[in-house]
């Protein structure tokens, strides 16, 4: 099988409004992600764009973006899921030999469609949507009842779970969301929307695009001196009645890291993944995460925080970006957090770098209410 | 990188409107009938492919409501969309997840329900992005209403016209063809066995030079395939059908393009990408000289005069000789290359289903299965093609009775 490394990406600052339109905004993406790889838009072979019809207010949102991706007389398509997916799209249109360099470019313009609303249109029209009870913060209120109740989790722990990632994120020069004196107070105390979720709970309405450029091994080493492998990557489909899943656990994700870990060779996730970056749009997702991953035990996710493991400087720093909670443009965001995986493993995090040497890193994406989409990355810095 | 193969197919009755089921229940049928012809259960499913326009029906991702009853419970499951091209671009992600070597046997399903939305709001948000501009080469209020679909083709057609010495007499005859080729597809959603240019050409004009007779239906349907990869597809079939080459190839939008840069500057008939996406899918599956090779060809024809247009830029004769060959029959059922059989997009539009149906009718071709509607020639070679977007992105399939790799 072929080994397809991350060349290149780019990311740019998240904010509340663009003020742009979205081509300059996938403009400035592709073209940084280009100039970083140092290769023209000739040289890539194959586009995916990483978008939503209903986020974008048009149907068939990537035909207005073949020019500003870069995709123009290329094999461009769309995935419509979160960038994590067009990410695996694009990995498995070079593992077939078809294409050797891929462009990735995930975005979306919260500034532009009305919020929460493409979330409540993918709710069974027949019943869930006329009656009014579900939507994605709601669904995650229910989720994060049953998780405490069922582990005896605390709304502390789950707050101090975003005060860790706010915190990272002042160091992110991209993250929207910055809170430099932030504690667990102010989170406790912010605007209550669904109990027990509250505002800083809640990830933030963001426009961004971020993109990355996938090689074959051939051309990776051309292009990049630390070309970061692909090693392992997996992806589940859940149920979509949130009767039919156990919300307090998060089986798809499960089954996703289980076949990235196996393609990754990984047996012990605990010591051999140095950095872990999740899509979590609400704070107690990253603990229910963290336990379908491996990092702890089944219900320690309370206790993982509390040990401070997971902080930047702990053994396995888990959002050291400040994750998706300080800057979720939808549907750039799994792509982020490869990106940032990326970063990590080639120590150009800047002042976010962990501070131990970074060899294998995790990304992950989701996608549905309560992650009902999961998709699991094992990224590898070095040659082997 | 591996052989695969279509090991099963499975299609929906298209109808204007299925009142006794919902989206889910509606694509189950298609999924099912696929998983009944390979003869497997969901559980041997590796992974799925699924794609809709979402903005259709109303419904954001649809598959998150009922992908898990499709089969896909706890399995990988993307989704592709990229306009009329959807079924084709879905079917593409399933041919590289086989390929890639990573998933063995991935079902792939394209569907669409217009009966529950309104598809015509759903395209013109793609044209209200557009106003601004339009309204600087000086169109106004009717034409960029009109700007849907046929709003958008009208130029495609007049321009082809202009360059091919295509006639509006070519549109009828064409039209009437693949009408009847559709009254002998029972999956077909127009029934109009027996109608002639001559009924055609008296139908309404819809916007210069397109007829309402020239024009697709909108349909409720469903197309699903399952595919294998070469070992356990000679497990499965008796007869695969093997999945040679294949690409897609994106250029500037065909109205009025970001910055101006579209149709009014760029001429959408010419249709480049179709010819590098086709021409790359032939090299794929080792085809020199399509126009010998090629055997029976399934373009995406939601409007008659496309018929032409497609089968050029296919490569499958020079340009604007199309029509002529029309005139000599040989794009008929019993003619040398037969074209759209199956009654064409013309006949059955489930926008989301359309192009993979293109897919499944060259198939069933080959297999020799298509029923009243089989063509009289052997058909070793078959090309079929997507065309989404506005008319900017081309997606070309070649299916072959024998794998071209070895």
């Amino acid at each position: 099988m072929r080994r397809v490394a991350i060349v290149a990406y780019a990311q740019m600052k998240y904010t509340k409004n663009r003020n742009s339109s979205r081509e300059v905004m996938i403009h400035d993406v592709a073209r940084e992600a280009l100039s970083m790889a140092g290769i023209s838009k000739g040289d890539v072979d194959t586009v995916i764009n990483a978008q939503n019809d209903y986020f974008d207010g048009r149907t068939i949102s990537n035909m207005k973006t073949v020019a500003s991706s870069g995709a123009y007389f290329k094999d461009e398509s769309k995935i419509e899921m979160d960038g994590a997916f067009a990410a695996f799209y694009a990995y498995m249109r070079i593992l077939t030999g078809n294409h050797d360099v891929a462009m990735v470019i995930g975005e979306s313009m919260a500034s532009c469609y009305p919020p929460y609303l493409p979330g409540i249109w993918s709710l069974d029209p027949t019943f869930d949507r006329p009656n009014g009870f579900l939507n994605e913060i709601s669904a995650a209120a229910l989720q994060a009842r049953l998780y405490m109740h069922k582990y005896g989790v605390t709304e502390k722990q789950i707050a101090q779970v975003a005060v860790k990632n706010l915190k990272n994120a002042n160091k992110n020069p991209y993250a929207l969301r910055k809170m430099p004196q932030i504690a667990q107070k102010d989170v406790l105390q912010s605007r209550l929307l669904y109990a027990p979720i509250r505002e800083l709970n809640a990830y933030p309405l963001t426009d961004g695009a971020c993109a990355i450029i996938l090689a074959e091994e051939g051309k990776a080493r051309q292009i990049a001196k630390n070309p970061v492998w692909i090693a392992g990557v997996g992806c589940c489909h859940d149920t979509y009645f949130l009767g039919e899943r156990e919300l307090y656990e998060c089986a798809s994700l499960e089954r996703a890291a289980e076949a990235a870990y196996k393609m990754a060779e990984i047996k012990n996730p605990q010591k051999q993944i140095h950095v872990v970056e999740l899509h979590e749009n609400f704070s107690h997702e990253e603990l229910i995460y963290c336990e379908a991953l491996g990092l702890c035990g089944r219900g320690k996710g309370g206790q993982l925080i509390d040990s401070k493991t997971t902080e930047i400087n702990g053994s396995i720093p888990v959002n050291p970006s400040g994750g998706a909670l300080s800057a979720n443009p939808t549907y750039a965001t799994g792509l982020i957090r490869l990106c940032e995986v990326a970063m990590q493993i080639r120590g150009e995090a800047g002042e976010h770098q962990v501070k131990h040497e970074v060899k294998i890193g995790l990304a992950h994406g989701q996608n549905g209410l309560c992650a009902q989409d999961n998709i699991v990355f094992i990224l590898k810095g070095g040659d082997k | 990188m591996r052989n695969l193969a279509i090991v099963g197919i499975g299609l929906t009755k298209h109808v204007s409107k299925r009142r006794d089921v919902n989206i889910p229940e509606l694509v189950y049928e298609a999924v099912k009938a696929a998983l009944d012809d390979a003869g497997i259960h969901p559980k041997d499913l590796d992974a799925l492919v699924t794609g809709n326009m979402p903005a259709f029906e109303g419904i954001n991702c649809p598959e998150l409501w009922g992908g898990g009853y499709w089969g896909g419970y706890r399995k990988p499951l993307i989704r592709i969309t990229t306009g009329g091209s959807t079924g084709a671009s879905v079917a593409q992600g399933a041919f590289y997840l086989v390929a890639s070597g990573l998933y063995d046997i991935v079902l792939a399903v394209a569907f669409e329900k217009q009966s529950d939305g309104n598809t015509t709001i759903g395209l013109n948000t793609t044209a209200l992005a557009d106003v601004a501009n339009m309204t600087a080469y000086g169109l106004s209020g009717p034409e960029i209403e009109a700007s849907g679909a046929i709003g958008l083709f009208v130029y495609q057609a007049t321009s082809y016209m202009a360059k091919s010495g295509c006639t509006i007499e070519h549109i009828d005859r064409a039209a009437a063809m693949l009408r009847n080729n559709a009254a002998k597809n029972p999956y077909a959603h127009l029934q109009q066995a027996g109608v002639t240019a001559a009924d055609i050409a008296k139908t309404p004009m819809i916007s210069y030079p397109l007829r309402f007779g020239h024009t697709c239906p909108t349909s409720d349907g469903a197309c699903a395939m399952v595919l294998a990869t070469e070992e356990k597809a000679r497990k499965l079939s008796r007869k695969p059908v093997w999945v040679n080459g294949w690409a897609a190839c994106s250029e500037e939008p065909a109205i009025v393009g970001l910055f101006g840069a579209g149709s009014i500057n760029v001429d959408p008939a010419e249709q480049r990408s179709c010819k590098l996406a086709a021409t790359k899918a032939y090299a794929m599956a080792g085809i020199k000289e399509p126009w010998k090779e090629i055997d029976l060809a399934e373009p995406y024809v939601p409007f008659a005069y496309q018929l032409f247009i497609y089968f050029e830029r296919l490569l499958l004769c020079d340009e604007g000789n199309a029509p002529r060959l029309f005139d000599k029959g040989v794009m008929e059922l019993d003619g040398n290359l037969p074209t759209c059989p199956s009654g064409a997009v013309v006949s059955s539009n489930a926008i989301g289903a359309a192009a993979m149906i293109r897919i499944a009718e060259c198939a069933l071709q080959i297999k020799g299965e298509a029923g009243q509607r089989q063509v009289t020639k052997d058909v070793h070679n078959a090309v079929a093609h997507g065309l989404g977007g506005q008319a900017n992105l081309n997606v070309v399939t070649v299916l072959s009775d024998m794998p071209s790799r070895r």
